[in-house]
């Protein structure tokens, strides 16, 4: 059987693991994003806080995912559960940075005007600094979604569900016959939703922006 | 000399969203907390296994198996890395002259897209193609580690003041010495911050290499889920980030020690 035989003969259920694939993605995507952005906000305005969750971030990112996997294994039995805490934690660390970064660049000068117009510190935040942040803090979220694709793929090794099981098949079956197509329909498989979920980002971008930004 | 050393970190910047890395320049208390920690991690381990009863389950965290597990995991780390920057920086030095010039952001571009695929998809191809062992998993570590060095040698090259490539021509120094005398030295920084961010990737790889029989700390992972053994499974996530922890901050300590005194 070639490669295209075997997509052909898999297809339902390579598009069932993908469609599972991306919406692990995404909602770990938008589970990581809210918490990078309370956490920006909380942090933004003291440079010790900030500092601490930038440099936490850094750390964060140099733990290897199958180690946090191999960890959390440990304490949570449910894969699904597992997949989302450990996807969410490693979306979430990209993005805090540039929600700092993003938060710190509005112009002191238009904070100032807004409370001038009697905007309360709520009302800056929601209706001034987030959305003049927003662009940066999307840049991280599109780096994350690159960066969760990949890890998404381990999941299946932890019983959580995505494409990672064609790989595993692969691997398990090594020699056997489909072995090859299988890892390969994994791989490219996790290729092209990445690719696909890039550019949907960039379109919510572009649809997101607040229109005085847009560029 | 001060302008080259603004556009170097433009360079740097510029690269920063796309590359997965920390902040460039670590508050003076992670330079000694970092390490502190992976090593405290490492001890804690040690002390836990030594202190308790281990069943035969758990023959991997005698103290031998854990040491020579750490000592395959650096070793296909190190070994691999060393071919990262043996291909990469011919290669990025390639990707900044000559024909290629004009090119390099789309293969780069390309090559972007060839990262989203899944590490342990690289792993488990090697094996397929090339049978279970060392060499070929450190073939796919390799793999995996180019292009983020490729990146940022491109992007140090490129950060170059072109004046500064000028007047050593004006100098009368051929293309080949300014490229080893000038180019190099400015963009080493930036490369060096690739080869920390390869690093830490293939350190975190390096623990697939129980799936295909290239041992190293990820056989504690896969052992501990097969068997169901909570301690296993610890011990070697702990370790594996230690590990990359440690990794980092020598990584860090060689991008400032080998930095040329005039940047």
């Amino acid at each position: 059987m070639n490669f295209f035989e075997f997509v052909q003969d898999r297809w339902s259920l390579l598009w069932f693991q993908g469609y599972q694939h991306l919406s692990l993605v995404v909602q770990s995507l938008v589970i990581a994003t809210l918490i990078a952005v309370v956490v920006a906000v909380l942090t933004y305005r003291s440079p010790l806080w900030s500092g601490l969750a930038e440099a936490g971030a850094a750390v964060g990112l140099t733990i290897p995912s199958f180690a946090l996997f191999g960890l959390l294994i440990a304490f949570i039995t449910s894969g699904v559960v597992l997949s989302v805490v450990a996807l969410a934690f490693y979306g979430a660390l990209p993005i805090v940075r540039n929600a700092v970064v993003g938060l710190r660049g509005v112009d002191p000068g238009l904070v100032e005007s807004a409370r001038g117009m009697g905007m309360n510190r709520f009302a800056i935040l929601t209706r001034l600094q987030l959305p003049m942040a927003w662009p940066i803090i999307l840049t991280g979220v599109r780096v994350s979604a690159q960066m969760l694709m990949g890890i998404a793929a381990i999941a299946a090794y932890a019983s959580g569900p995505g494409l990672g099981s064609f790989i595993f098949s692969g691997l398990s079956r090594i020699g056997g016959a489909n072995a090859t197509n299988s890892a390969w329909a994994g791989i490219l498989g996790v290729v092209v939703l990445a690719i696909v979920l890039d550019l949907v980002l960039n379109a919510v971008g572009r649809l997101t922006t607040s229109r005085g930004i847009r560029a | 000399m001060s302008d080259s050393t603004t556009l170097d970190m433009e360079a740097g910047e510029k690269d920063a969203p796309a590359v997965r890395e920390g902040d460039p320049q670590p508050g003076r208390l992670r330079w000694v907390v970092q390490p502190a920690l992976a090593l405290l991690a490492i001890a804690a381990c040690f002390a836990y296994t030594n202190t308790r009863e281990l069943t035969s389950k758990q023959s991997l965290l005698q103290n031998d198996a854990m040491l020579s597990g750490g000592f395959r995991h650096l070793w296909l780390t190190a070994v691999a890395a060393l071919l990262v920057i043996a291909i990469s920086v011919p290669l990025g030095v390639a990707l900044t002259r000559g024909p290629l010039r004009r090119h390099a952001g789309v293969i780069l571009a390309f090559a972007g897209f060839g990262q989203a695929a899944p590490a342990v998809g690289l792993v488990v191809l090697a094996a397929l193609y090339f049978g279970v062992g060392i060499w070929p998993f450190i073939g796919a570590l390799t793999l995996y580690g180019i292009l983020p060095v490729v990146a940022n040698v491109v992007a140090g090259l490129n950060g170059v003041d072109q004046r500064l490539v000028e007047a050593g021509r004006g100098m009368g120094m051929s293309a080949f010495a300014v490229l080893r005398k000038v180019e190099l030295p400015i963009a080493v920084p930036v490369m060096l911050t690739g080869v920390r961010t390869a690093l830490v990737l293939m350190c975190g790889t390096a623990a697939f290499g129980g799936f295909v029989g290239a041992g190293g700390l990820g056989a504690l992972i896969n052992t501990g889920i097969k068997l169901g053994e909570q301690p296993l499974l610890l011990v070697g996530a702990v370790l594996i980030a230690s590990l990359a922890l440690l990794l980092d901050w020598i990584a860090r300590v060689v991008e400032v020690v080998a930095t040329p005194k005039g940047l």
